[in-house]
């Protein structure tokens, strides 16, 4: 069975593969594989951007979805789902027309007006099968953040990986977390505090992780879980609430 | 490849420098007649990789390698649309109030729409043209605009083909292109440790592998490898920085904005206020200073003058103190992370890594932070492992050799046996570029140096002086790089000079109805790289050098022809007048057609057996690459040789060593206090005032960051369709305008009641820009940031204009980079913000605001053309 492996830590965000995947299918017929996509608006592969903390600790993470690489859609839609024995998922063209119920209950699927049918992401089934080994937006991305192959060949990688539903074929690597962050100044001296021991505390009490500021009086709990903590130094101890979204505490005065 | 998904394939270079410097190397699939697909180029179809001499970088345990296909940007997977945009230019087009043997009606251009003529009526008119002018106010009252970014062509260059042309007819008058990407570096870098003609470290063969080796950390200082580097080279740069973080260098940013590569790689941000990094830089140097941590047996060995710099940071010279706490002040970074900073710094190998753009190489003084830049690096022994400087972009630039930090390849290919456009010429007469709009409304004009980039640090001592009545004005403009006024230095301005009654005649050439296009009088259009035959090479990859065959992929679009062809017809039109036109096509075309042209561009490349390789199987093979030359880990790294040995292998200054005080620039112009012999924190002058100290500030109270883009090449690729969609594409309005991004810091916004996608107005003195508002933690308070180069959409035409498109130089600083530097003062100026309502503009301007914005595309040619 073919798989999408998409490692998060490696996606530089240069939307190559969500704009190849647009120049294969904007406005072209690959039939019987797919129908034209519109010119915009439609994301078969598309790259979700977060961005993350407050300055100066801000990030960004890129995600990109193939959202429609799921058994989900031929367990709820068999009719509509081409039979490939390489377990890529094709939403049949000519078995979509009026299936506007696959596109709203699929992310990934999205229901074409004009065409009156529903389309996705096809695995480039019409390249594979004209001898491609891998479909566009992998073979246009620069960094190795998206690969494909057979579920077997990735298999020590995917043990931790997250998947977006369970029937998913995409499986991600380094899946974006949290992180709690900030810097140990001492503002008496007007120096940061290099070395300073530092923890992150959860919501049960219990030590989560634990370091040592840097050279820049930093500390930096990155890919923790969603929760909200505490941030313990010196004789302090600080909410940091990453229940909803990362937090930089900013420069904390240890004083 | 099989022929049910593609019939034929053909190699196009896309990158999108110009000067005929190559570079993205990509697989175009064509089927039924259109280009199916754009893709990275697979070495290994032709070669194994012994047949590259395929390198690897092998450091701390780790292997970096250059893989066998080619890291094309989105900028040229997602090209396509460019060549059915529904703004190209179908056929050639007058303005309609134009009238040669009439009226001119020249304070209509940018206002009036068009008409179609025909290729013989618009080829006449232009022959008819050039003729009473020459014949009037002689050749060099034609300026000919013919630099510029683009499409990277060679036969068919995208710019300069009009200056062959004119050269034929007696010469004309030359756009002198400054060297806008690296001002600093050039302007005053030069005048600290030589390393002509840039300014930059040119000397850095084998630098990523002696960060590898060698580095404990990188200062990517106002640079952004996920940006710049697209249209110059691909995404080797990319992968690169993800290398270098997984070998455990820290890679520390330090530029105003949270960059596209800070973003993801940075494991320290120093968000520093937009060109006040001198501050800053001072403040490392005092820490260094009074703390004792600089290397003093190299000031001693390795430079003059320390001591008048020492000076000037310890206050002898001013009473002031250059400490950190000065600094926080004016740089927005806390005193003690400057300290900490500079200790970092001084206890590590560190080199320092520059990508171009930024307002650290393009604001006002950009010569003071980049002379700055070099004196910290000779207080850290520059040139030692590990500690240089290094570009992540333009490698082998102007066939620099040694300007690439990465594995030396065999053969640096060129195109010039074949290149057709326009070549760094230094003979007079010449006008700065960003000079050309006060030498139409002033008249005379006085500056130093070619300003051309790629000359030695001396000739900006040279003077020189142009004076419309000596010299003939500026009748006629002959463009083919018609974004001026997207990309330099004061566009409301230029825009008033180019409806001044003066300028007789704007000829155009362009694929697309944009910028400065709509301020021409005739407009010839231009095919797409996709509809030409030509020679290419790619020499930006990092990976191996190549040459190409670029076939035809599609037809012609419409009436397009290529700026070689446009400028053919105009040179058969002069030849049916005779005289000095006599056989004049002929002298241009050499005698040659096209594929003749791409066979001498074959054997003059510069590979060592040119003159006797076989073509055809060239042709058929379509591209040949360069192996890695043998034992290139050998070549000893960076500016090891003049650390190791600086009297043997002396800089380029006078002394041969790093000068923190420059004897040139003290006795060339000793009153100038702006560039000065050793470089200053200039708060103010030469016509720029734009602090958030300044009393400007109270109205106008935001830096303005204004990044090369993200999804432009300047002012290319702004209609496609496919990246205005992408959330940091455009902004679509409540009026369904596809505007410009403007990111402002959440807390900035809640106090001026500025929401996520709101309409909003930048403005100064020089006018009014619009854009959609973003709000992001991605830029500090104080500072916004949008990016240059979207295409215009003026309302209000001339300076206090108003412009709807977002295109920002329309409202940056007309004064040069300082008064004796005629370089471009583009990033970092003090605006205005507030929220707008589109709906209450259009009522106030219903004519502007009744244009075409395609959903899609935003603006169409149709909106300009009168049907008959």
């Amino acid at each position: 069975m073919k798989v999408f492996v998409v490692d998060v830590a490696k996606c530089n965000g240069c939307y190559n593969c969500q704009v190849s995947c647009k120049d294969e299918h904007c406005g072209v017929d690959w039939m019987p594989y797919a129908k034209a996509e519109p010119m915009t608006g439609q994301f078969w592969c598309g790259v979700e951007e977060r961005v993350r903390g407050t300055v100066p600790l801000t990030r960004i993470s890129y995600i990109p979805h193939l959202d429609a690489q799921t058994d989900a859609i031929g367990d709820y839609a068999p009719e509509a789902v081409m039979e490939r024995e390489d377990g890529i998922v094709v939403l049949d063209p000519a078995k979509c027309q009026d299936r506007k119920d696959i596109a709203d209950k699929f992310p990934g699927v999205f229901w074409n007006e004009e065409l009156g049918i529903c389309q996705g992401c096809t695995g480039c089934a019409h390249l594979l099968d004209d001898g491609w080994t891998v479909p566009r937006c992998v073979d246009s991305c620069p960094t190795g953040a998206l690969r494909f192959g057979e579920a077997e060949d990735f298999a020590g990688e995917l043990e931790d990986a997250v998947r977006l539903d369970e029937k998913s074929h995409v499986y991600y690597l380094n899946y974006p977390k949290r992180f709690v962050g900030g810097c140990l100044v001492d503002l008496d001296e007007r120096e940061v505090v290099i070395g300073a021991d530092v923890a992150l505390v959860g919501p049960d009490g219990a030590v989560v992780a634990a370091q040592k500021t840097d050279e820049f009086g930093d500390f930096m709990f990155d890919q923790v879980e969603a929760a909200a903590y505490k941030v313990t130094f010196a004789d302090k101890s600080l909410d940091a609430d990453a229940t909803d979204a990362d937090v930089n505490l900013g420069d904390l005065s240890i004083k | 490849m099989s022929k049910k998904t593609s019939d034929k394939s053909v190699i196009k270079c896309l990158g999108f420098c110009g000067f005929g410097m190559g570079a993205n190397a990509t697989e175009v699939d064509v089927k039924d007649g259109r280009v199916a697909r754009i893709r990275p180029l697979h070495y290994d179809q032709l070669y194994e990789p012994e047949d590259l001499n395929y390198w690897k970088i092998k450091a701390r345990g780790k292997e970096f390698e250059p893989l066998m296909k080619s890291f094309p940007p989105p900028l040229a997977v997602g090209y396509k649309p460019r060549a059915f945009s529904p703004n190209r230019i179908p056929y050639p087009l007058k303005r309609v109030d134009w009238d040669p043997n009439g009226e001119r009606n020249t304070h209509n251009r940018g206002k009036s729409k068009y008409v179609r003529i025909s290729w013989d009526e618009a080829a006449g008119t232009i022959a008819a043209e050039i003729k009473r002018i020459q014949e009037d106010f002689g050749p060099f009252a034609i300026y000919a605009q013919s630099d510029g970014h683009g499409e990277t062509k060679s036969i068919h260059a995208s710019h300069g083909c009009q200056t062959n042309l004119l050269q034929l007819t007696g010469g004309f008058l030359k756009q002198a292109r400054q060297p806008d990407s690296w001002e600093g570096w050039y302007w005053g870098a030069k005048h600290a440790w030589g390393m002509n003609p840039v300014g930059m470290q040119t000397t850095t063969t084998n630098v990523v592998k002696d960060v590898a080796e060698n580095s404990d950390a990188i200062l990517f200082w106002g640079a952004d490898p996920e940006t710049t580097p697209w249209g110059w080279g691909g995404q080797m740069a990319s992968r690169l920085s993800y290398w270098f973080t997984e070998l455990g260098i820290k890679s520390v940013y330090i530029c105003p904005d949270l960059n596209y590569a800070a973003a993801i790689h940075a494991d320290k941000w120093f968000p520093v206020l937009p060109n006040t990094d001198v501050a800053l830089q001072l403040a490392i140097a005092y820490v260094w200073i009074t703390e004792g941590l600089y290397d003093k047996a190299y000031i001693e060995t390795h430079s003059v003058g320390f001591d008048k710099f020492e000076e000037y940071v310890l206050g002898a010279e001013d009473g002031v103190l250059k400490t950190p706490e000065w600094a926080a002040e004016k740089c927005g970074i806390p005193d003690y992370k400057i300290k900490a900073l500079a200790r970092y710094w001084a206890a590590r190998k560190v080199s320092i890594a520059h990508c171009n753009g930024g307002g650290y190489i393009r604001a006002a003084f950009s010569h003071e932070p980049a002379r700055m830049e070099v004196y910290l690096l000779g207080m850290r022994g520059v040139g030692q492992p590990g500690v240089n400087m290094f570009q992540m972009i333009e490698w082998q630039l102007m066939g620099i050799e040694s300007w690439n930090p990465l594995p030396s390849c065999t053969v640096l290919p060129s195109v010039e046996g074949c290149y057709r456009g326009a070549t760094m010429d230094l003979s007079e007469p010449f006008i700065p570029k960003t000079r050309i709009h006060d030498a139409i409304l002033d008249g005379s004009i006085d500056w130093h140096g070619h300003v051309i980039a790629g000359i030695a640090a001396l000739d900006q001592l040279f003077d020189f002086h142009w004076d419309k009545d000596r010299d003939g004005g500026i009748k006629m403009i002959w463009s083919d790089a018609p974004c001026w006024s997207t990309c330099w230095n004061g566009g409301n301005r230029f825009h008033e000079a180019m409806r001044d009654p003066s300028l007789e005649f704007v000829l155009v050439q362009h694929p697309w109805m944009e910028n400065d296009t709509k301020f021409a009088d005739i407009i010839l259009p231009v095919t797409t790289t996709f509809e030409t035959q030509d020679f290419n090479v790619d020499t930006r990859n990092g990976q191996w050098n190549l040459i190409a065959f670029e076939d035809q992929a599609i037809e012609a679009y419409c009436e397009a022809k290529s700026d070689y062809e446009c400028v053919g017809e105009v040179a058969k039109a002069l030849e049916r007048l005779g005289g000095a036109y006599e056989n004049l096509y002929e002298r241009y075309t050499q005698g040659r057609d096209v594929m003749e042209w791409v066979e001498k561009g074959f054997r003059e490349c510069g590979k060592p057996d040119g003159e006797t390789a076989d073509f055809e199987k060239f042709k058929q093979d379509r591209f040949e690459a360069f192996p890695t030359k043998e034992n290139w880990e050998e070549a000893r790294a960076g500016l090891i040789d003049f650390y190791e040995d600086p009297e043997g292998h002396p800089l380029e200054t006078p002394s041969g060593k790093i000068e923190y005080y420059s004897e040139t620039l003290a006795t060339a112009f000793p009153d100038d206090h702006i560039r000065g012999p050793v470089a200053h924190w200039i708060d103010k002058g030469d016509g720029h005032d734009d602090r958030l100290s300044s009393e400007r500030a109270q109205k106008y109270p935001f830096l303005m960051i204004t990044n090369h883009p993200r999804w432009r090449v300047h002012a290319n690729h702004d209609d496609i369709p496919w990246f205005r969609e992408i959330a940091t594409g455009k902004v679509t309005g409540p009026d369904g305008y596809g505007y410009e991004p403007v990111y402002i810091n959440p807390a900035d916004a809640a106090e001026l009641g500025i929401a996520d996608g709101d309409v909003v107005g930048l403005f100064n003195e020089r006018g009014t820009v619009l854009g959609g508002a973003v709000l992001s933690e991605r830029v500090p308070r104080q500072t916004v940031s949008q990016d240059h180069g979207a295409r215009e959409d003026c309302v209000v035409i001339g300076m206090g204009g108003l412009d709807r498109g977002g295109a920002n130089n329309l409202i940056c600083p007309s004064a040069t980079t300082s008064k004796n530097c005629a370089g471009e003062a583009t990033n970092s100026f003090l605006v205005g913000v507030k929220k707008v309502d589109p709906f209450e503009l259009a009522k106030q301007y219903p004519e502007a605001f009744s244009r075409t914005c395609d959903p899609d595309w935003g603006q169409v040619v149709a909106d300009y053309i009168i049907e008959e």
